[in-house]
Protein backbone atom coordinates (compact mmCIF):
# COMPACT_ATOMS: atom_id res chain seq x y z
CA UNK A 1 0.00 0.00 0.00
CA UNK A 2 1.25 2.94 -0.69
CA UNK A 3 1.69 6.29 1.48
CA UNK A 4 -0.96 8.12 0.37
CA UNK A 5 -2.74 5.33 0.43
CA UNK A 6 -2.59 4.75 4.05
CA UNK A 7 -2.80 7.74 5.05
CA UNK A 8 -6.18 8.54 3.15
CA UNK A 9 -7.51 4.89 4.89
CA UNK A 10 -6.10 6.38 8.27
CA UNK A 11 -8.33 9.74 7.80
CA UNK A 12 -11.22 7.54 6.64
CA UNK A 13 -11.18 5.62 9.16
CA UNK A 14 -10.56 8.15 11.66
CA UNK A 15 -14.08 9.31 10.65
CA UNK A 16 -15.99 5.64 10.36
CA UNK A 17 -14.35 5.00 14.10
CA UNK A 18 -15.77 8.62 15.77
CA UNK A 19 -19.73 7.45 14.32
CA UNK A 20 -19.09 3.91 15.67
CA UNK A 21 -17.51 4.69 19.11
CA UNK A 22 -21.40 6.42 19.87
CA UNK A 23 -23.14 4.02 17.39
CA UNK A 24 -26.32 3.76 20.18
CA UNK A 25 -26.24 7.79 18.89
CA UNK A 26 -25.39 7.68 15.56
CA UNK A 27 -26.98 4.27 13.94
CA UNK A 28 -29.27 3.40 16.48
CA UNK A 29 -31.08 6.11 17.17
CA UNK A 30 -31.72 6.97 12.82
CA UNK A 31 -32.13 3.42 12.48
CA UNK A 32 -35.07 3.56 15.50
CA UNK A 33 -36.55 6.81 14.00
CA UNK A 34 -36.96 5.58 10.55
CA UNK A 35 -38.64 2.48 11.78
CA UNK A 36 -41.10 4.42 13.93
CA UNK A 37 -41.91 6.34 10.21
CA UNK A 38 -42.82 3.10 8.71
CA UNK A 39 -44.95 1.75 11.22
CA UNK A 40 -46.57 5.39 12.15
CA UNK A 41 -47.20 6.29 8.61
CA UNK A 42 -46.93 2.73 7.27
CA UNK A 43 -48.82 0.37 9.28
CA UNK A 44 -51.09 2.79 11.33
CA UNK A 45 -51.83 5.87 8.77
CA UNK A 46 -51.53 3.27 5.94
CA UNK A 47 -54.10 0.95 6.51
CA UNK A 48 -56.35 4.33 6.28
CA UNK A 49 -54.82 6.00 3.43
CA UNK A 50 -54.50 2.19 0.97
CA UNK A 51 -52.98 3.26 -2.42
CA UNK A 52 -51.21 6.06 -3.89
CA UNK A 53 -50.58 5.58 -7.84
CA UNK A 54 -51.73 1.86 -7.44
CA UNK A 55 -48.98 1.48 -4.74
CA UNK A 56 -49.54 0.36 -1.12
CA UNK A 57 -48.98 3.40 0.98
CA UNK A 58 -46.08 2.04 3.05
CA UNK A 59 -44.15 0.86 0.05
CA UNK A 60 -44.38 3.99 -1.50
CA UNK A 61 -43.06 6.00 1.38
CA UNK A 62 -40.71 3.49 2.25
CA UNK A 63 -38.03 5.04 -0.66
CA UNK A 64 -38.11 7.88 0.54
CA UNK A 65 -37.49 6.99 4.15
CA UNK A 66 -34.37 5.16 3.06
CA UNK A 67 -33.58 8.07 1.06
CA UNK A 68 -34.05 10.31 3.94
CA UNK A 69 -31.92 8.10 6.20
CA UNK A 70 -28.82 8.11 3.95
CA UNK A 71 -28.63 12.24 3.67
CA UNK A 72 -29.77 13.45 6.99
CA UNK A 73 -26.94 11.16 8.11
CA UNK A 74 -24.29 11.49 5.73
CA UNK A 75 -24.66 15.17 6.61
CA UNK A 76 -25.27 15.31 10.35
CA UNK A 77 -21.91 13.18 10.59
CA UNK A 78 -20.07 15.15 8.40
CA UNK A 79 -21.09 18.52 9.52
CA UNK A 80 -20.78 17.79 13.36
CA UNK A 81 -17.60 15.37 12.76
CA UNK A 82 -15.50 18.82 11.65
CA UNK A 83 -17.37 21.44 13.39
CA UNK A 84 -16.29 19.27 16.76
CA UNK A 85 -12.77 18.82 15.96
CA UNK A 86 -12.29 22.53 15.20
CA UNK A 87 -13.49 22.86 18.74
CA UNK A 88 -11.19 20.97 20.11
CA UNK A 89 -8.33 21.85 17.70
CA UNK A 90 -8.06 18.25 16.83
CA UNK A 91 -8.53 18.80 13.39
CA UNK A 92 -4.59 20.43 13.74
CA UNK A 93 -3.11 16.76 13.65
CA UNK A 94 -5.08 16.41 10.33
CA UNK A 95 -4.33 19.99 8.83
CA UNK A 96 -0.61 19.57 9.71
CA UNK A 97 0.29 16.22 7.87
CA UNK A 98 1.15 15.60 4.54
CA UNK A 99 -2.82 15.48 3.21
CA UNK A 100 -3.76 17.52 0.32
CA UNK A 101 -6.77 19.67 0.57
CA UNK A 102 -8.49 16.73 -1.83
CA UNK A 103 -7.33 14.00 0.74
CA UNK A 104 -8.95 15.52 3.50
CA UNK A 105 -12.29 17.00 1.67
CA UNK A 106 -12.96 13.06 0.36
CA UNK A 107 -11.79 11.28 3.44
CA UNK A 108 -13.99 13.68 5.53
CA UNK A 109 -17.04 13.34 3.09
CA UNK A 110 -16.57 9.42 3.16
CA UNK A 111 -16.92 9.63 6.64
CA UNK A 112 -20.85 10.89 6.40
CA UNK A 113 -21.51 8.50 3.25
CA UNK A 114 -20.26 5.47 5.20
CA UNK A 115 -22.56 6.18 8.00
CA UNK A 116 -25.52 6.95 5.55
CA UNK A 117 -24.87 4.23 3.76
CA UNK A 118 -24.91 1.73 6.99
CA UNK A 119 -28.42 3.19 8.06
CA UNK A 120 -29.77 3.23 4.71
CA UNK A 121 -28.95 -0.42 4.69
CA UNK A 122 -30.04 -1.07 7.78
CA UNK A 123 -33.38 0.39 7.09
CA UNK A 124 -33.46 -1.36 3.68
CA UNK A 125 -32.90 -4.75 5.17
CA UNK A 126 -35.29 -4.56 8.26
CA UNK A 127 -38.00 -2.71 5.44
CA UNK A 128 -37.50 -5.82 3.61
CA UNK A 129 -38.36 -8.16 6.47
CA UNK A 130 -41.89 -5.99 6.94
CA UNK A 131 -43.06 -5.09 3.81
CA UNK A 132 -42.55 -6.61 -0.08
CA UNK A 133 -39.94 -3.73 -1.58
CA UNK A 134 -39.40 -4.14 -5.04
CA UNK A 135 -36.08 -2.88 -7.03
CA UNK A 136 -37.48 -1.86 -10.22
CA UNK A 137 -34.72 -0.17 -11.80
CA UNK A 138 -31.39 -1.13 -10.08
CA UNK A 139 -29.23 0.72 -13.01
CA UNK A 140 -31.21 4.23 -11.81
CA UNK A 141 -31.20 3.19 -8.03
CA UNK A 142 -27.59 2.35 -7.17
CA UNK A 143 -26.42 5.96 -8.91
CA UNK A 144 -29.04 7.90 -7.63
CA UNK A 145 -28.83 6.70 -4.07
CA UNK A 146 -24.47 7.42 -4.33
CA UNK A 147 -25.37 10.81 -5.88
CA UNK A 148 -27.52 11.75 -3.04
CA UNK A 149 -25.24 10.38 -0.32
CA UNK A 150 -22.27 12.46 -1.76
CA UNK A 151 -24.35 15.21 -2.54
CA UNK A 152 -25.55 15.96 1.01
CA UNK A 153 -21.88 14.36 2.90
CA UNK A 154 -20.21 17.30 0.79
CA UNK A 155 -23.35 19.72 2.19
CA UNK A 156 -22.20 18.38 5.67
CA UNK A 157 -18.45 18.93 4.89
CA UNK A 158 -19.45 22.73 3.93
CA UNK A 159 -21.82 23.74 6.76
CA UNK A 160 -19.02 21.90 9.22
CA UNK A 161 -16.13 24.06 7.90
CA UNK A 162 -18.48 27.15 7.75
CA UNK A 163 -19.93 26.91 11.20
CA UNK A 164 -18.38 28.14 14.63
CA UNK A 165 -21.17 27.35 16.58
CA UNK A 166 -23.36 24.16 16.90
CA UNK A 167 -26.22 26.64 16.98
CA UNK A 168 -25.35 26.92 13.07
CA UNK A 169 -25.65 23.71 12.43
CA UNK A 170 -28.65 23.27 13.96
CA UNK A 171 -29.85 25.97 12.00
CA UNK A 172 -29.09 24.41 8.96
CA UNK A 173 -30.42 20.82 9.89
CA UNK A 174 -33.95 22.16 11.25
CA UNK A 175 -34.52 24.87 9.29
CA UNK A 176 -33.34 24.01 5.71
CA UNK A 177 -32.54 20.20 5.74
CA UNK A 178 -35.31 18.60 7.62
CA UNK A 179 -38.61 21.07 5.66
CA UNK A 180 -36.48 20.12 2.22
CA UNK A 181 -36.71 16.86 2.70
CA UNK A 182 -40.20 16.52 4.78
CA UNK A 183 -41.84 18.75 2.38
CA UNK A 184 -40.01 17.01 -0.95
CA UNK A 185 -42.36 14.36 -1.39
CA UNK A 186 -41.19 11.07 1.29
CA UNK A 187 -44.95 11.13 2.93
CA UNK A 188 -47.37 12.18 -0.52
CA UNK A 189 -47.20 12.26 -3.92
CA UNK A 190 -46.87 15.92 -5.08
CA UNK A 191 -49.36 15.18 -7.94
CA UNK A 192 -52.01 15.33 -5.00
CA UNK A 193 -50.69 18.56 -3.41
CA UNK A 194 -53.51 21.73 -4.25
CA UNK A 195 -52.04 24.68 -5.85
CA UNK A 196 -49.76 26.62 -5.24
CA UNK A 197 -48.22 24.15 -3.29
CA UNK A 198 -47.93 21.78 -5.68
CA UNK A 199 -45.82 24.33 -7.98
CA UNK A 200 -43.66 25.23 -5.39
CA UNK A 201 -42.68 21.69 -4.55
CA UNK A 202 -41.34 21.63 -8.31
CA UNK A 203 -38.62 23.94 -6.88
CA UNK A 204 -37.60 22.15 -3.65
CA UNK A 205 -34.40 19.88 -5.40
CA UNK A 206 -35.14 17.21 -2.52
CA UNK A 207 -38.49 16.44 -4.71
CA UNK A 208 -36.52 15.10 -7.57
CA UNK A 209 -33.96 13.40 -5.51
CA UNK A 210 -37.15 11.49 -3.80
CA UNK A 211 -38.41 10.68 -7.01
CA UNK A 212 -35.43 9.08 -8.86
CA UNK A 213 -34.90 6.98 -5.79
CA UNK A 214 -38.64 5.86 -5.73
CA UNK A 215 -38.15 5.07 -9.28
CA UNK A 216 -35.41 2.84 -8.36
CA UNK A 217 -37.30 0.85 -6.18
CA UNK A 218 -41.20 1.19 -7.46
CA UNK A 219 -40.62 2.25 -11.21
CA UNK A 220 -42.82 5.32 -10.40
CA UNK A 221 -41.84 8.65 -11.42
CA UNK A 222 -43.15 12.28 -10.91
CA UNK A 223 -40.46 13.91 -12.44
CA UNK A 224 -38.31 13.17 -15.70
CA UNK A 225 -35.87 10.69 -14.23
CA UNK A 226 -33.04 11.31 -16.49
CA UNK A 227 -32.90 15.19 -16.35
CA UNK A 228 -33.43 14.52 -12.36
CA UNK A 229 -30.18 12.20 -12.48
CA UNK A 230 -28.23 14.57 -14.72
CA UNK A 231 -28.98 17.70 -12.26
CA UNK A 232 -28.58 15.74 -9.17
CA UNK A 233 -24.78 14.93 -10.77
CA UNK A 234 -24.47 18.55 -11.40
CA UNK A 235 -25.60 19.86 -8.46
CA UNK A 236 -22.89 17.33 -6.40
CA UNK A 237 -20.34 18.15 -8.98
CA UNK A 238 -20.86 21.50 -8.22
CA UNK A 239 -21.05 21.74 -4.48
CA UNK A 240 -17.77 19.33 -4.27
CA UNK A 241 -16.00 21.87 -6.38
CA UNK A 242 -16.88 24.52 -3.87
CA UNK A 243 -15.32 22.44 -1.09
CA UNK A 244 -12.36 21.97 -2.90
CA UNK A 245 -12.00 25.25 -3.32
CA UNK A 246 -12.68 26.07 0.28
CA UNK A 247 -10.47 23.15 1.48
CA UNK A 248 -7.56 24.47 -0.93
CA UNK A 249 -7.93 27.82 0.56
CA UNK A 250 -8.00 27.13 4.43
CA UNK A 251 -11.41 28.49 4.95
CA UNK A 252 -12.16 28.50 8.60
CA UNK A 253 -9.96 25.51 8.95
CA UNK A 254 -6.43 26.93 8.49
CA UNK A 255 -5.58 30.81 9.95
CA UNK B 1 21.42 49.75 22.62
CA UNK B 2 19.96 49.03 19.39
CA UNK B 3 16.47 46.66 19.29
CA UNK B 4 17.81 44.51 16.29
CA UNK B 5 20.89 42.57 16.96
CA UNK B 6 22.23 41.33 13.87
CA UNK B 7 24.24 38.42 15.51
CA UNK B 8 23.32 35.80 12.62
CA UNK B 9 26.12 35.18 10.84
CA UNK B 10 25.68 34.59 6.57
CA UNK B 11 25.68 30.56 7.64
CA UNK B 12 25.49 27.75 5.49
CA UNK B 13 23.03 27.85 2.83
CA UNK B 14 18.81 27.56 2.75
CA UNK B 15 18.91 24.06 1.95
CA UNK B 16 20.84 23.20 4.47
CA UNK B 17 19.07 24.71 7.25
CA UNK B 18 16.23 22.50 9.38
CA UNK B 19 13.98 26.05 8.71
CA UNK B 20 14.59 28.37 6.71
CA UNK B 21 12.56 31.64 6.91
CA UNK B 22 12.57 35.01 4.93
CA UNK B 23 10.66 38.05 5.29
CA UNK B 24 7.56 36.25 6.48
CA UNK B 25 4.37 38.17 7.36
CA UNK B 26 1.41 37.06 8.15
CA UNK B 27 -1.42 39.67 8.53
CA UNK B 28 -4.98 38.41 9.82
CA UNK B 29 -8.18 38.91 7.64
CA UNK B 30 -9.21 41.63 10.55
CA UNK B 31 -6.20 44.00 10.01
CA UNK B 32 -3.36 42.53 12.44
CA UNK B 33 0.04 41.91 11.48
CA UNK B 34 1.13 39.27 13.68
CA UNK B 35 4.70 38.55 11.70
CA UNK B 36 6.38 41.71 9.90
CA UNK B 37 8.89 40.36 7.83
CA UNK B 38 10.38 37.64 10.34
CA UNK B 39 14.12 35.97 8.89
CA UNK B 40 15.27 33.34 10.42
CA UNK B 41 17.75 30.19 9.89
CA UNK B 42 18.04 26.97 12.26
CA UNK B 43 20.87 24.55 11.38
CA UNK B 44 20.20 20.92 11.05
CA UNK B 45 20.97 19.59 14.40
CA UNK B 46 20.44 22.58 16.39
CA UNK B 47 18.39 22.96 19.13
CA UNK B 48 16.79 26.44 18.83
CA UNK B 49 15.17 28.71 20.93
CA UNK B 50 12.18 30.72 20.26
CA UNK B 51 11.54 33.22 23.15
CA UNK B 52 9.24 36.21 23.16
CA UNK B 53 6.27 37.73 25.30
CA UNK B 54 2.63 36.31 24.93
CA UNK B 55 1.29 37.72 21.81
CA UNK B 56 4.81 38.40 20.06
CA UNK B 57 4.17 35.60 17.05
CA UNK B 58 5.99 32.57 18.14
CA UNK B 59 2.74 30.58 17.91
CA UNK B 60 1.40 32.20 14.34
CA UNK B 61 5.59 31.55 12.89
CA UNK B 62 5.28 27.97 14.32
CA UNK B 63 1.49 28.05 12.67
CA UNK B 64 2.89 29.17 9.46
CA UNK B 65 5.59 26.69 8.71
CA UNK B 66 3.13 24.00 9.70
CA UNK B 67 0.81 24.54 7.32
CA UNK B 68 -2.00 25.96 10.34
CA UNK B 69 -1.97 29.36 9.18
CA UNK B 70 -1.44 30.90 5.56
CA UNK B 71 1.46 33.20 5.19
CA UNK B 72 0.36 36.53 3.39
CA UNK B 73 3.91 36.85 2.12
CA UNK B 74 7.72 35.32 2.52
CA UNK B 75 9.61 32.37 2.29
CA UNK B 76 9.59 29.15 4.64
CA UNK B 77 11.73 26.43 3.12
CA UNK B 78 12.15 22.86 5.56
CA UNK B 79 15.62 21.05 4.64
CA UNK B 80 15.03 22.97 1.76
CA UNK B 81 11.50 21.89 0.92
CA UNK B 82 8.81 25.08 0.28
CA UNK B 83 6.50 25.17 2.87
CA UNK B 84 3.89 26.13 0.83
CA UNK B 85 4.37 24.71 -2.62
CA UNK B 86 6.10 21.47 -1.64
CA UNK B 87 3.82 21.40 1.90
CA UNK B 88 3.67 17.32 2.02
CA UNK B 89 7.67 16.97 1.69
CA UNK B 90 8.15 19.82 4.06
CA UNK B 91 5.41 18.87 6.47
CA UNK B 92 6.50 14.80 6.09
CA UNK B 93 9.62 15.67 8.00
CA UNK B 94 8.07 18.07 10.74
CA UNK B 95 6.87 16.85 13.96
CA UNK B 96 4.89 19.47 16.13
CA UNK B 97 3.70 19.67 19.59
CA UNK B 98 1.43 22.76 20.42
CA UNK B 99 0.99 24.84 22.99
CA UNK B 100 -2.80 23.78 23.69
CA UNK B 101 -4.26 19.96 24.50
CA UNK B 102 -5.23 19.40 21.09
CA UNK B 103 -6.40 16.03 21.17
CA UNK B 104 -9.12 13.85 19.83
CA UNK B 105 -11.97 12.90 22.67
CA UNK B 106 -12.86 9.98 20.59
CA UNK B 107 -9.69 8.85 20.29
CA UNK B 108 -7.71 6.35 22.85
CA UNK B 109 -4.54 6.98 23.60
CA UNK B 110 -3.21 4.22 21.37
CA UNK B 111 -5.50 5.28 18.41
CA UNK B 112 -3.92 8.64 18.67
CA UNK B 113 -0.57 7.80 17.83
CA UNK B 114 -2.05 5.26 15.36
CA UNK B 115 -3.72 7.88 13.20
CA UNK B 116 -0.96 10.03 13.52
CA UNK B 117 1.58 8.03 12.19
CA UNK B 118 -1.56 7.32 9.54
CA UNK B 119 -1.57 10.91 8.58
CA UNK B 120 2.23 10.40 7.51
CA UNK B 121 1.94 7.17 5.60
CA UNK B 122 2.99 4.93 8.00
CA UNK B 123 2.90 0.98 7.45
CA UNK B 124 0.84 -1.24 9.70
CA UNK B 125 3.60 -2.88 11.23
CA UNK B 126 5.80 0.31 11.79
CA UNK B 127 3.06 1.87 13.53
CA UNK B 128 2.71 -0.78 16.23
CA UNK B 129 6.17 -1.02 16.65
CA UNK B 130 6.88 3.01 17.51
CA UNK B 131 3.22 2.80 19.43
CA UNK B 132 4.59 0.47 21.53
CA UNK B 133 8.09 2.32 22.00
CA UNK B 134 6.96 6.08 22.46
CA UNK B 135 4.11 4.81 24.89
CA UNK B 136 6.88 3.03 27.34
CA UNK B 137 9.07 6.02 26.39
CA UNK B 138 6.52 8.07 27.69
CA UNK B 139 5.06 6.30 30.43
CA UNK B 140 1.66 5.85 29.05
CA UNK B 141 1.46 2.00 28.78
CA UNK B 142 -0.79 1.91 31.31
CA UNK B 143 -3.34 3.91 29.45
CA UNK B 144 -3.07 2.66 25.98
CA UNK B 145 -7.28 2.07 25.80
CA UNK B 146 -8.05 4.85 28.12
CA UNK B 147 -9.86 7.98 26.11
CA UNK B 148 -7.94 10.93 25.95
CA UNK B 149 -10.43 13.31 27.76
CA UNK B 150 -10.24 10.92 30.73
CA UNK B 151 -6.32 11.48 31.12
CA UNK B 152 -4.73 14.29 33.53
CA UNK B 153 -3.40 17.68 32.16
CA UNK B 154 0.39 15.81 32.35
CA UNK B 155 -0.54 12.90 30.82
CA UNK B 156 -2.44 14.58 27.85
CA UNK B 157 0.85 16.86 27.77
CA UNK B 158 3.11 13.57 27.57
CA UNK B 159 0.51 12.00 24.49
CA UNK B 160 0.94 15.71 22.69
CA UNK B 161 4.69 14.92 22.91
CA UNK B 162 4.59 10.97 21.44
CA UNK B 163 2.34 12.40 18.73
CA UNK B 164 4.65 14.68 17.64
CA UNK B 165 7.51 11.97 17.47
CA UNK B 166 5.63 8.94 16.05
CA UNK B 167 6.58 10.02 12.31
CA UNK B 168 10.29 10.10 13.41
CA UNK B 169 10.26 13.98 12.40
CA UNK B 170 13.68 15.69 11.34
CA UNK B 171 12.57 19.00 12.52
CA UNK B 172 11.03 19.06 16.33
CA UNK B 173 8.80 21.90 17.38
CA UNK B 174 7.85 22.21 20.81
CA UNK B 175 5.41 24.88 21.46
CA UNK B 176 5.50 25.92 25.38
CA UNK B 177 5.90 22.08 25.97
CA UNK B 178 6.40 22.25 30.20
CA UNK B 179 3.45 24.85 30.74
CA UNK B 180 1.46 23.64 33.33
CA UNK B 181 3.70 20.05 33.31
CA UNK B 182 5.22 18.64 36.89
CA UNK B 183 8.96 18.33 37.71
CA UNK B 184 9.38 14.97 36.69
CA UNK B 185 7.84 15.11 33.50
CA UNK B 186 9.83 18.10 32.46
CA UNK B 187 13.38 16.73 33.74
CA UNK B 188 11.76 13.68 31.57
CA UNK B 189 11.38 15.62 28.62
CA UNK B 190 14.73 17.30 28.17
CA UNK B 191 16.59 14.75 28.78
CA UNK B 192 14.68 12.85 26.18
CA UNK B 193 14.75 15.47 23.95
CA UNK B 194 18.33 16.24 24.52
CA UNK B 195 19.33 13.13 23.76
CA UNK B 196 17.34 13.08 20.44
CA UNK B 197 18.97 16.08 19.66
CA UNK B 198 22.05 14.47 19.95
CA UNK B 199 20.87 11.63 17.52
CA UNK B 200 20.40 14.28 14.66
CA UNK B 201 17.10 15.65 15.43
CA UNK B 202 16.96 19.50 14.95
CA UNK B 203 14.65 21.04 17.73
CA UNK B 204 12.46 24.30 17.39
CA UNK B 205 11.78 25.43 21.45
CA UNK B 206 9.45 28.25 22.42
CA UNK B 207 9.26 28.15 26.57
CA UNK B 208 9.19 31.17 28.82
CA UNK B 209 11.14 29.27 31.26
CA UNK B 210 14.55 31.27 30.18
CA UNK B 211 16.75 29.18 32.56
CA UNK B 212 15.86 26.43 30.25
CA UNK B 213 16.79 27.56 27.08
CA UNK B 214 19.99 29.12 28.13
CA UNK B 215 21.04 25.42 29.39
CA UNK B 216 19.47 23.64 26.32
CA UNK B 217 19.13 25.73 23.21
CA UNK B 218 22.64 26.21 21.13
CA UNK B 219 20.88 29.53 19.93
CA UNK B 220 18.16 31.99 20.88
CA UNK B 221 16.31 34.49 18.92
CA UNK B 222 14.22 36.77 20.97
CA UNK B 223 10.85 37.63 18.90
CA UNK B 224 8.37 41.16 20.19
CA UNK B 225 5.58 42.45 17.85
CA UNK B 226 6.09 40.35 15.46
CA UNK B 227 9.37 40.59 14.49
CA UNK B 228 12.89 39.10 15.47
CA UNK B 229 14.72 41.72 17.51
CA UNK B 230 18.35 39.74 18.08
CA UNK B 231 19.41 36.28 17.68
CA UNK B 232 22.59 34.38 18.57
CA UNK B 233 24.11 32.07 21.26
CA UNK B 234 22.78 32.67 24.66
CA UNK B 235 26.85 34.21 25.52
CA UNK B 236 26.22 36.26 22.47
CA UNK B 237 23.44 38.00 23.52
CA UNK B 238 23.81 38.14 26.99
CA UNK B 239 26.63 40.01 26.16
CA UNK B 240 25.31 42.24 23.32
CA UNK B 241 22.93 43.39 25.90
CA UNK B 242 25.49 43.96 28.57
CA UNK B 243 23.58 41.40 31.07
CA UNK B 244 24.48 38.17 32.68
CA UNK B 245 22.07 35.92 31.41
CA UNK B 246 19.27 35.18 28.82
CA UNK B 247 16.40 36.13 31.38
CA UNK B 248 17.92 39.91 32.04
CA UNK B 249 18.49 40.01 28.19
CA UNK B 250 14.89 39.03 27.83
CA UNK B 251 13.81 42.14 30.31
CA UNK B 252 15.96 44.43 28.69
CA UNK B 253 14.59 43.49 25.64
CA UNK B 254 10.84 44.14 26.82
CA UNK B 255 12.14 46.90 28.75
CA UNK B 256 11.63 45.32 32.00
CA UNK B 257 14.87 45.66 33.66
CA UNK B 258 13.47 46.74 37.35
CA UNK B 259 12.08 42.74 37.23
CA UNK B 260 15.68 41.47 37.18
CA UNK B 261 16.47 38.90 39.58
CA UNK B 262 19.73 41.11 41.01
CA UNK B 263 17.79 43.80 41.19
CA UNK B 264 15.03 42.13 43.70
CA UNK B 265 17.31 40.75 45.21
CA UNK B 266 19.25 44.26 46.21
CA UNK B 267 15.51 45.05 47.24
CA UNK B 268 15.34 42.35 50.06
CA UNK B 269 18.77 42.95 51.10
Amino acid sequence: MSTAQIRFLTLWRREVNRFMKIKKQTIGAPLLETFLYISVFGAALGSRIGELHGIDYVVFVTPGLIMMAWSTNAFANNSSSILQQKFQGAIQDQLSSPASPLELLLAFALGGFTRGFLVAALTFIAASFLIDLPVDHILVLIPALFLVGFFFSQLGVLVGVRAEQFDDIALAQTFVLQPLIFLGGVFYSASLLPEPFQTLTYFNPVYYMINLIRYGFLGYSEASVALSLLALAAATVALFAVNLRLFSRGYRLRA
Amino acid sequence: MSNHLALDGAGPPANERALHIEELVKRYPTGVEALRGVSLGIESGGFFGLLGPNGAGKSTLIHCATGLAQPTSGTIRVFGHDAIGDYAEARQVVGLAPQELNLDWFLTVEETLDYHAGYFGMPKRERRDRTRELLETFSLTAKRDERTRTLSGGMKRRLILARALMHRPRLLILDEPTAGVDIELRLELWHYVQRINREGTTILLTTHYLEEAEQLCDRVAFINEGQIVAQGSSAELTSAYGVTNLEDAYLALVGRQELSRSQLEGLVS
